[in-house]
C-alpha cells in the first residue's frame, strides 16, 4: 500500500534520522558562535590585553608591550577616574529616576480609556524614536546660551537673573544633560510599563472595587505589585543605557566643562581617541564593563536572565 | 466604569498638556528649521515665524550631501540588519528547540555581551580594522552594528521561536520534510512577524548609532552616515541653526515614519523580553 | 498496513531513566491504546515510534522494515498531534496535502486525494479556510484528515481530543473508532484518560514510571488486573481499597469473617480491592449496615459513600478522599444518616499482595 519509496538509505548525512537530529543544533549555532568569536569575544581580548600594557597607540601584529598594571594604577590613582565615576553615578541615578518618574506617568495616563488613546499614545512615546544626535541638536539649541529657550524661559519665571551659560557653567552643564537624557529615555520606560499595566487582569481591580479599596489603594496594591518584574527590568535597562551612552554627552558638551560631564564612557573614547592612551582607555572601558555586569546581577540577582 | 464630565474634562486636559510638552522640542525643530536667521538670533523667541522660509529645506538639501548620508546610513543599516539576521535566525532557533552542551554558557555570555560598552569595544576594533585597511569604509559599520545587534536579536527570535509549537515540525518532519524543511517551510513563514519585528528593531538600532561612525568614517566624508553629517554642520564657525534644523528634519523622518506606522512591531520587539 | 514490533526499546537521559525496556508486538490493523499518568513514558514510547526522538536501545520493526533510525518522514506513518499542529500559515486543503507534497506526488493525485480525504471526515466546506478559523472538532478532524490522506503503514495518536470538551471529546471518540474500522490501519493511541483506552483499544498498554504494567484487552484489564495499580486505574469510580490480614484463606471485612475460596496460600497483610459496582443493596452472600457519610443521585443510580475500618483512601484521588463509594441501582430516595444495608459477594473480591502490591 505503501506509495513512498525508501529513501533515507540513500540521503547523504540524512539529519532526520533520530539518531542525528541533535547535530543539527549545532551546524545552526555555529555562524552565530564564530561571528561573536570574530567581533566581540576576540576584540574583548585585545582590549583586555591592551589594559595591561602601556600602549599609546597599538599596532596589532607588532610586539606587544610588556605586561604591566601601570593603566589600572594610574587609573586607581587619577581625579580623573574618581570625578568620572561620581558623574557617572549621579547621571545613571538622576536620569533613571527622572525616566521612571515621567515614564510611569505617562503610562499611567494613557492606560485610561478615552477617545484617541491610541494617538496619544503615540505621541508620548515619539522622543524614542527620535535619534540621539537629533535630539541633542534640538535640546543644544534650546540650551543656547544667548538666545536658547530654556535660559529666557528661566529669566521669564525669574529663575535667573540672566540667560544661562548652559554649557560653560559646570552645573548647568550636567543639567542640559540630564533633562535631554531623560527626554530620549522616558519613553522606553513607559511603553514598558503600558505593556506591564496591559497585562493586568482588569478581573483584579474589579474584585478591589467591591472590597471597596480606593484609587490609591489600587495602585499601591495591585498596580504597582504586579507592575515591579517589568519595572524592575526597565530601570536596569535604562540604567545600562545611561552608563553606556556615548553620543548624547559627547555631542551636546562633549564631557565638559572641566570634565563636569564627563562619564566613564566619554573618558574611555577620550583617552583612546582624544589623547591617544590606548592603554588607559582600555582599563577604563574594561573597568566599566565590569561594573556594569555586576551592577546588574545585584540588582536582578538570579532574575537577570529576563533581560534578555 | 462612568466617568463625570469634570473627570473626563480634566483627564483630557492632564493629556493634552503632557503631550504638548512631550512633543514640543519636535515642534521646536521644525520652527527652528524655518525661521530666518534674523529671527533666531533674537529674545524672546519666536515661536511661529512670520514669513516660514520652507525654502531653507530645499537649500540644505543642495548644500549638503544628505541624500548620500541618507543613503550611507541605509546601506550599513541594511548591511548589519542582513548579516545579523542571518546568523541570529538560525542560532535563536537552535537555542530555542536543541539542547545543547555549553547552551547555558551561551546564555550568559549573551548577557554580558548586552551590557558591552561600545566605547569599550570600539578600541579593539579600531586596532583590528586599521590593521585590516577597513578604517574608512561602510563594512566597519556593518561589522561593529553586528556586535550589537546579533546578542539582542539571538535572543529575541528565541523568544518568538519558543512560542510556536513544536509539535509543528514534528509534525512536517512526519509529513516528511527534514528539519532544516521544516524550519524553511513551517516555522519561519509562522514567525514571519517575529522576524520583521526583529529586523526593524535592528534597522533602527544601527541607524541611531553615532559612537562607531564618528570613530571609523571621520576622515572619509563620501562614506559619512546621516548622524555623523548632522555633527559636522554644528560649530564651524557660526552654527545656523536653522540649517542644522532642517537637515535634522531629513534624518529624523526616516526612523519616525517607521516608527508611526510600525509601532506595533517595534513596541512588540521591545517588550517581547520583559513580559515573560 | 503493517503490523509494528517494539524490541526492548528503552530510553534515558544520561543517568535518568524514563523508559525501561519496552517490547510490544502490534497486530495489522490493530488498535493498541498506551494509557497512563502523566510522565509514565507514554509519550516517550510513541515519539520513538515516530522517529521524533532517538531510542537509547532497542529496535523497532514497521511492515518488516527495520526503521529504527529512520527519519520520521521514511518511516511511511502519521501522527496526530494533541494540539493538532495543523500549520497555521496554510489553508485546510494545503494543511491536509503537506505530506503528499513533501513526497513529489503529482498535483491532480493531491487534488483527487484530499477530496477523497475532506469528503470522508466531512471537512469538505472548510477546504480553503485557515486553521484559526476552526472549531477545535474541526480542527481535529482536518489533523485526522492529514493523516489518512497518505495512507500510511500506521497512525500514531498523541492523545488527540485531550484538547476538546467533554461532549465533542465523546462523540469524536466514537468517529475515531469508526474510522480505524472503516480502514482498519494499525493504530497506536497514547492517552491519560482510562475511559478512552476502555473504549476503543483492541489491546491496552497500561504504563506506570516507565515500565509496562499490564497489556490486555480492556475487559481483562478490568476483570484480572495484574496489580494494585492497574486495577486502581481502571474503571469509575475507582476501586475500594481496605487494609486487612489474611489467614488461612480467611479474613476480616467490615466487622465480617470472610472465606476466600480457592485462596492462594499467602498469609498476612494484603489489599482487598472491591469495585464499586459489585457493592449491592440488600440481599448478598456477606451483608454489613453502613452509615452513609455523602449519596450523590445520577437518577437511576447512586453512589454511597461511607467510612469503614481499614479503608485505604488514597490522597490524590477525588472520590477515594471522600472515602469508599458503592455504587448502587435505585431510583428511590436514599439519605445520608440513614443507616442502609449494603453487601457483596467474596468471589468478587480481589487480593493484592501490601508489599509487592502484585494481585494474588
Amino acid at each position: 500500500m505503501t506509495d513512498t519509496p525508501v529513501v533515507g538509505h540513500r540521503k547523504f548525512l540524512d539529519l532526520a534520522r533520530p539518531s542525528r537530529q541533535h547535530l543539527l543544533g549545532y551546524i545552526l549555532i555555529a555562524p552565530a558562535v564564530l561571528m561573536v568569536a570574530a567581533i566581540i569575544v576576540w576584540p574583548l581580548f585585545v582590549a583586555l590585553d591592551l589594559s595591561f600594557q602601556q600602549v599609546k597607540i597599538p599596532r596589532l601584529g607588532a610586539a606587544g608591550k610588556p605586561f604591566s598594571l601601570a593603566n589600572y594604577r594610574w587609573l586607581f590613582n587619577s581625579r580623573e577616574f574618581w570625578l568620572a565615576c561620581w558623574v557617572t553615578l549621579k547621571l545613571v541615578v538622576v536620569v533613571t529616576a527622572g525616566s521612571v518618574l515621567v515614564g510611569l506617568g505617562t503610562a499611567l495616563l494613557v492606560n485610561n480609556r478615552f477617545r484617541g488613546r491610541t494617538v496619544a499614545r503615540l505621541g508620548m512615546a515619539l522622543p524614542w524614536a527620535v535619534p540621539e544626535i537629533i535630539a541633542v541638536v534640538i535640546f543644544a539649541w534650546m540650551f543656547d546660551s544667548s538666545f536658547g529657550l530654556f535660559g529666557w524661559l528661566a529669566v521669564q519665571l525669574g529663575l535667573a537673573g540672566q540667560m544661562i551659560p548652559w554649557v560653560s557653567n559646570a552645573g548647568a552643564a550636567f543639567w542640559a544633560v540630564a533633562i535631554t537624557m531623560i527626554w530620549k529615555g522616558f519613553p522606553f520606560v513607559s511603553i514598558m510599563c503600558l505593556a506591564g499595566l496591559q497585562s493586568i487582569p482588569a478581573d483584579y481591580y474589579a474584585a478591589a472595587k467591591v472590597d471597596g479599596a480606593g484609587v490609591w489603594q489600587r495602585f499601591r496594591w495591585i498596580t504597582m505589585p504586579l507592575l515591579m518584574p517589568v519595572l524592575g527590568v526597565t530601570v536596569v535597562l535604562t540604567l545600562l543605557w545611561v552608563f553606556r551612552d556615548f553620543s548624547i554627552i559627547k555631542v551636546l558638551t562633549g564631557g565638559g566643562p572641566l570634565r563636569s560631564t564627563q562619564t566613564l564612557s566619554i573618558m574611555t573614547y577620550d583617552q583612546a581617541f582624544q589623547y591617544h592612551n590606548f592603554g588607559r582607555a582600555a582599563a577604563v572601558g574594561v573597568l566599566t564593563l565590569v561594573i556594569c555586569v555586576l551592577a546588574s546581577l545585584l540588582m536582578l540577582g538570579r532574575r537577570s536572565r529576563s533581560i534578555y | 466604569m462612568k466617568r463625570t464630565l469634570a473627570q473626563s474634562l480634566a483627564l483630557y486636559g492632564v493629556v493634552t498638556l503632557t503631550v504638548a510638552m512631550i512633543l514640543f522640542p519636535v515642534y521646536w525643530l521644525v520652527v527652528t528649521a524655518v525661521t530666518t536667521t534674523d529671527e533666531l538670533y533674537r529674545l524672546p523667541p519666536t515661536f511661529w515665524p512670520d514669513n516660514p522660509q520652507w525654502d531653507v529645506f530645499v537649500r540644505v538639501w543642495e548644500a549638503r550631501p544628505i541624500l548620500k548620508w541618507l543613503a550611507n546610513s541605509t546601506l550599513a543599516a541594511l548591511g548589519s540588519v542582513a548579516l545579523s539576521m542571518l546568523v541570529s535566525v538560525s542560532a535563536g532557533y537552535a537555542l530555542s528547540r536543541y539542547s545543547m552542551k555549553g547552551g547555558a554558557t551561551m546564555g550568559l555570555f549573551v548577557l554580558t555581551a548586552k551590557m558591552l560598552p561600545a566605547t569599550l569595544l570600539v578600541i579593539p576594533l579600531f586596532s583590528i580594522f586599521s590593521r585590516m585597511g577597513l578604517v574608512g569604509s561602510l563594512w566597519t559599520l556593518v561589522l561593529a552594528h553586528s556586535t550589537m545587534i546579533i546578542p539582542f536579536a539571538t535572543w529575541m527570535l528565541k523568544g518568538y521561536f519558543d512560542t510556536i509549537p513544536r509539535e509543528l515540525e514534528q509534525a512536517a518532519m512526519v509529513d516528511g520534510c527534514s528539519p532544516v524543511g521544516a524550519m524553511l517551510r513551517v516555522v519561519l513563514p509562522i514567525a514571519t512577524p517575529g522576524l520583521a519585528a526583529t529586523a526593524l528593531y535592528a534597522f533602527v538600532l544601527s541607524w541611531a548609532d553615532y559612537a562607531y561612525a564618528r570613530t571609523f568614517l571621520v576622515n572619509s566624508p563620501d562614506n559619512w552616515t546621516a548622524n555623523l553629517g548632522i555633527t559636522t554642520m554644528q560649530g564651524e564657525y557660526v552654527t545656523y541653526w536653522n540649517e542644522i534644523a532642517a537637515a535634522s528634519v531629513f534624518v529624523a523622518l526616516p526612523i519616525i515614519a517607521i516608527y508611526l506606522f510600525l509601532e506595533r512591531y517595534l513596541v512588540g520587539g521591545l517588550t517581547a523580553g520583559a513580559e515573560k | 498496513m503493517a503490523n509494528i514490533s517494539i524490541r526492548n526499546v528503552s530510553k534515558s537521559y544520561g543517568s535518568l531513566k524514563v523508559l525501561e525496556p519496552f517490547s510490544l508486538e502490534i497486530e495489522n490493523g490493530e488498535f493498541v491504546v498506551l494509557v497512563g499518568p502523566s510522565g509514565c513514558g507514554k509519550s516517550t514510547m510513541l515519539k520513538i515510534l515516530a522517529g521524533l526522538e532517538p531510542a537509547t536501545e532497542g529496535r523497532i520493526i514497521i511492515g518488516g522494515r527495520e526503521v529504527t533510525d529512520l527519519a520520521p518522514g521514511d518511516r511511511d506513518i502519521a501522527m496526530v498531534f494533541q494540539n493538532y499542529a495543523l500549520y497555521p500559515h496554510l489553508t485546510v486543503r494545503q494543511n491536509i496535502g503537506f505530506g503528499l507534497k513533501m513526497r513529489g506526488t503529482a498535483r491532480a493525485e493531491i487534488d483527487r486525494r484530499v477530496e477523497d480525504a475532506a469528503r470522508i471526515l466531512e471537512v469538505t466546506p472548510y477546504l480553503d479556510r485557515k486553521p484559526k478559523d476552526l472549531s477545535g472538532g474541526q480542527r481535529q478532524r482536518v489533523a485526522l484528515g492529514r493523516a489518512i490522506v497518505r495512507q500510511p503503514q500506521a497512525f500514531l495518536m498523541d492523545e488527540p481530543l485531550s484538547n476538546l470538551d467533554a461532549k465533542l471529546r465523546v462523540h469524536m471518540r466514537a468517529e475515531i473508532g469508526a474510522l480505524h474500522k472503516r480502514i482498519g490501519v494499525t493504530t497506536v493511541y497514547v492517552t491519560h484518560d482510562q475511559v478512552e483506552a476502555m473504549t476503543m483499544a483492541d489491546r491496552v498498554v497500561i504504563m506506570q514510571d516507565g515500565i509496562i504494567q499490564q497489556i490486555a484487552t480492556p475487559d481483562e484489564l478490568f476483570n484480572s488486573p495484574a496489580n494494585l495499580f492497574v486495577a486502581s486505574f481502571i474503571g469509575s469510580p475507582g476501586m475500594n481499597f481496605l487494609n486487612a490480614e489474611l489467614k488461612g484463606g480467611r479474613l476480616t471485612l467490615f466487622g465480617r469473617e470472610v472465606t476466600m475460596l480457592g485462596a492462594t496460600a499467602h498469609e498476612g497483610r494484603v489489599v482487598v480491592g472491591l469495585r464499586p459496582e459489585h457493592l449491592l443493596l440488600g440481599e448478598a452472600p456477606v451483608t454489613f449496615p453502613v452509615r452513609p457519610t455523602l449519596v450523590e443521585s445520577l437518577g437511576s443510580e447512586k453512589y454511597v459513600y461511607f467510612d469503614a475500618e481499614g479503608a485505604r483512601l488514597n490522597e490524590g484521588d477525588e472520590g477515594r478522599s471522600k472515602g469508599l463509594i458503592a455504587r448502587v441501582s435505585h431510583s428511590g430516595s436514599l439519605s445520608k444518616d440513614e443507616d442502609l444495608v449494603l453487601g457483596f459477594d467474596p468471589e468478587r473480591l480481589y487480593l493484592f499482595n501490601a508489599e509487592t502490591e502484585q494481585r494474588l
